[in-house]
């Protein structure tokens, strides 16, 4: 990764450590008047001044680092378990990624329609694009449990809904991305006498393919958040890090929350790590 | 083997671009169309290769309408940009035109590797574009035109784009590959110096409304080399193309 | 380079087209009309014959309208220009409502597209008092302080070379983090009154504002940069005469972003807790007791919204930095 030998390296490493330094005072700050008042109502426990109790509280403002890392460590192993964050976080990653592709099929023929036929564009393109000032995730619980009445359960609504945040920005980057190559480039292909489909196969669709890894760039989170609005929508326990934070977030267990947070911060993070990655391999001809 | 009558060409939005044209062209003739911008030379160019029509006016192309020579791929192209492919590597950047004329699984490879060889990129060729220069960019272009082996060239200012020192480099290759492939060529400049330098004879047009001027017979002996450039049979003939571009007040090409 | 251009202008055939465009347009409403019409009280499934003839109507009427889109594929006025996906909209909207009808699908499952404008009506004095709560306490008032800072963060970071090789690489990481998991997180912070959902909106806005001012500050040209310096220029001046006029278009790029971004972080906010008001609450509250209609009712609210704040800030933006190449013709 040119991440390591960037200059960025050692001034991301103080700012880090700026940060953690400051990190722990802060805590104590934020928690010293909740710990005083908890005292102050005489609740059971076992410290006594709220300096000690700060870093202890069971509903932190914000929670001290011991509290995080043993957070961390009930909320991890074992592995396997269906409480854990690794499975679930996968089965989130998966629902994401599964939405991001069917975007990408449909968002294809949408593209071609685009480019194909002016009458097209015309008729639906501006309603897809006001579509996207539209708050679409507002549509996520109710979608939800339409489809769940209509059978279409597991694993299919999230992808759903998640491919529904990420249309837009596939379809519209594919659709630049086919009409991207160069006029002269078109030529070409006339005076070789390429049929249409040809024309598509060879150029079109080969000059799309680094527009769509930038729309994918774009709509990754999109589609992750998508993913879990709508495992917390769904009914019952089926897995995700969105059922673990709707779970952990009635049952009020603040420092759990704060670690599914973390885990989805970095759940995004390698997601857009591995579309990266995936365009790399997809597309050797770029530097 | 091309013929154009009276032709003229006009666009949608009035611009006349190109007004009564007639031009013989025998097979084997390297042909310069050389003038200002806005003078119909890429416009005839285009006529010829039936990317466009004209507004009236005929043109043969060995015995064949324009559309009809491209559609049996009668010719090469060679555009002002190199338009290679940046996902295929330079091989099947070459190997690009015998797929989509369906040309025979094993022969595409041999072919693509032998016009490579003959424009002297046999070493690159499993290199991405974005690997080479502008100039064997271009070299990968014309090895492209020349893979289904058409009996036409046609270059539209070609190395328009690159420096000096590279162009006239090119220029001498382009001509060893005139002779030894015996193509007609039809090669669009402004260049007055490339224009005397390759041809055996030039179009000299000008502007508004575009039509040809005159035609000037290039005499200097073949094969040519550097020092083609240095005799005074050169420069005689770059000052009658030059005045001949003052005449029709054409007179704004590059030196 | 002279473009090629297909023969197609003020002719009497395309006049021809587009009229008989919007006969067979009006013909594919006028079956689908007709059908709602006749099947308006009626409670038992449509018979086949009549479903075919929904399909018909709306086949006839697409045929109609990809003719009239033709028609319309020259204009430039973007009022005018919306006209064929308005009637595409319409069009949707009244077959949507005829197939409901056809198969009797249960109103508390999808209701029809009339119910729904009515529920809107009746409903409107709650809807209004949620969307104050959502748009102007949360998501504008975090959209606001969210960019402000944001603005001012891209300023002084693009100063300082290594507060921007230490921060900016966290910035766009921040980029990449959903902002539903910071919801429950700042609602258990902060409270569930409306301030928790600002300070989602803001943190959600921040990040890609600060993004994109950044890149709009610092993506100037060497060559730009070499003049001021000629001319001996402040810092001060070399900001205000280059860096942020020069920074605007991506400025707004950000704001326009934000402007989603604050809706989204606003309702998804309140799914993780509300004091009883706000769009995403009832939109939850009422998903889950299938009171579908309601919520069609609240979408269509934040959509409208959504789209008026959206073009609000691009008019804004059109009127500062008309100047840029986004804007020519």
């Amino acid at each position: 990764m040119s991440l390591f030998r960037s200059p960025n390296l050692v001034p991301m490493l103080v700012i880090a450590v700026v940060i953690a330094l400051l990190y722990y005072p802060l805590m104590l700050f934020a928690n010293v008047p909740v710990a005083q008042r908890a005292l102050d109502n005489g609740a059971a426990l076992e410290c006594k001044t709220a300096l000690e109790c700060a870093p202890q509280m069971r509903s932190p403002v914000l929670p001290s680092p011991q509290q995080l890392l043993t957070g961390f460590r009930s909320l991890l192993f074992p592995l396997n378990a269906p409480t854990s964050i690794i499975p679930n976080a996968l089965t989130t990653a998966f629902n994401t990624l599964m939405g991001l592709l069917l975007a990408a099929v449909v968002g294809f023929f949408f593209a071609i329609g685009i480019v194909a036929s002016r009458a097209f564009e015309r008729s639906l393109l501006p309603l897809v694009v006001a579509s996207q000032t539209v708050p679409i995730i507002a549509i996520a619980p109710m979608l939800v449990v339409v489809l769940g009445q209509y059978g279409v359960q597991g694993w299919l609504p999230k992808a759903i809904i998640a491919g529904f945040v990420a249309f837009f920005p596939i379809a519209i980057g594919v659709a630049k991305g086919l009409r991207s190559p160069d006029p002269m480039a078109l030529d070409l292909m006339k005076t070789y006498n390429a049929p249409t489909w040809q024309t598509y196969v060879l150029l079109r669709f080969p000059a799309s393919v680094p527009y769509l890894f930038t729309a994918f760039k774009v709509s990754v989170t999109a589609a992750l958040i998508g993913a879990i609005v709508a495992e917390i929508a769904t009914v019952g326990f089926q897995g995700g890090l969105g059922r673990m934070l709707f779970e952990n977030s009635r049952a009020s267990d603040v420092v759990a929350i704060w670690v599914i947070m973390i885990s989805s911060a970095v759940l995004g993070i390698l997601l857009v790590a591995l579309v990266n990655l995936a365009e790399r391999v997809v597309t050797p001809w770029k530097r | 083997m091309v013929a154009v009558n009276n032709v003229s060409m006009t666009f949608q939005t009035g611009t006349v671009a190109l007004k009564d044209a007639n031009l013989e062209i025998a097979s084997g003739e390297f042909i310069s169309l050389i003038g200002p911008s806005g003078c119909g030379k890429t416009t005839l160019l285009r006529l010829l290769a039936d990317l466009i029509q004209p507004t009236s006016g005929s043109i043969s192309i060995g015995g064949k309408t324009p559309e009809e020579a491209r559609k049996s791929r009668a010719y090469g192209y060679v555009f002002q940009a190199a338009t290679l492919m940046e996902w295929r590597s330079v091989l099947h950047n070459v190997m690009l035109p015998l797929e989509v004329m369906n040309f025979p699984q094993a022969e595409r490879r041999a072919r693509a590797e032998k016009m490579l060889a003959l424009v002297g990129l046999e070493k690159f060729a499993k290199h991405y574009p974005w690997q080479l220069s502008g100039g064997m960019q271009q070299r990968v272009s014309i090895a492209r035109a020349l893979a289904f082996d058409p009996q036409l060239l046609f270059m539209d200012e070609p190395f328009g784009a690159l420096d000096e020192i590279t162009r006239e480099n090119l220029n001498l290759e382009l001509l060893r590959l005139w002779r030894e492939t015996g193509k007609t060529v039809i090669f669009v400049t402004h260049s007055i110096p490339e224009a005397v330098f390759l041809s055996t004879r030039i179009v000299v047009m000008t502007p508004r409304p575009g039509k040809i001027e005159t035609v000037i017979p290039v005499d200097l002996p073949q094969p040519r080399t550097f020092e083609t450039r240095e005799t005074p049979e050169f420069f005689r003939i770059a000052t009658e193309v030059r005045e001949a571009l003052r005449k029709g007040h054409g007179y704004d090409v590059q030196e | 380079m002279e473009a090629v251009k297909s023969a197609e202008g003020r002719n009497p055939k395309a006049e021809g087209q587009s009229l008989l465009g919007w006969v067979l347009l009006a013909a594919g409403f006028g079956l689908l009309l007709w059908f709602i019409a006749s099947w308006w009280s009626r409670t038992e499934l449509a018979p086949g014959g009549l479903k075919l003839l929904i399909g018909a109507g709306f086949l006839i009427g697409a045929l109609g309208l990809a003719r009239v889109a033709n028609s319309f594929t020259k204009t430039t006025n973007a009022l005018i220009a919306f006209v064929p996906a308005g009637l595409t909209l319409l069009l949707a909207l009244v077959t949507v409502e005829a197939l409901l009808r056809a198969y009797q699908v249960p109103v508390g499952l999808i209701p029809t597209p009339s119910r729904v404008l009515s529920t809107l009506v009746d409903v409107r004095q709650v809807l209004l008092q949620d969307a104050y709560q959502t748009v102007v306490l949360e998501a504008f008032t975090g959209w606001a302080v969210g960019s402000v800072l944001g603005v001012g963060f891209a300023l002084l970071v693009s100063r300082f070379v290594f507060l921007e090789r230490g921060f900016l690489p966290y910035a766009s990481a921040f980029s990449a983090i959903p902002i539903v998991a910071l919801a429950p997180v700042l609602v258990k912070m902060v409270g569930i009154e409306w301030q928790s959902k600002a300070i989602i909106v803001a943190i959600t806005v921040f990040f890609p504002v600060v993004v994109n001012t950044f890149r709009g500050l610092t993506e100037v040209s060497h060559m730009s940069l070499d003049l001021m310096r000629s001319y001996a220029a402040s810092q001060l001046q070399n900001y205000s005469a280059l860096r942020i006029p020069n920074a605007l278009p991506f400025i707004f790029n950000g704001l326009k972003l934000g402007t989603t971004l604050a809706m989204i972080g606003a309702i998804v906010g309140e799914f993780f807790g509300a004091n009883g008001q706000g769009l995403g609450f009832r939109i939850q509250i009422e998903a889950g007791r299938f009171g579908f209609d309601i919520v069609w009712s609240a979408i269509i609210v934040a959509s409208v919204i959504g789209i008026a704040w959206y073009n609000a800030v691009a008019w804004v933006e059109r009127r500062l930095t008309g100047w840029h190449v986004s804007f020519r013709e």
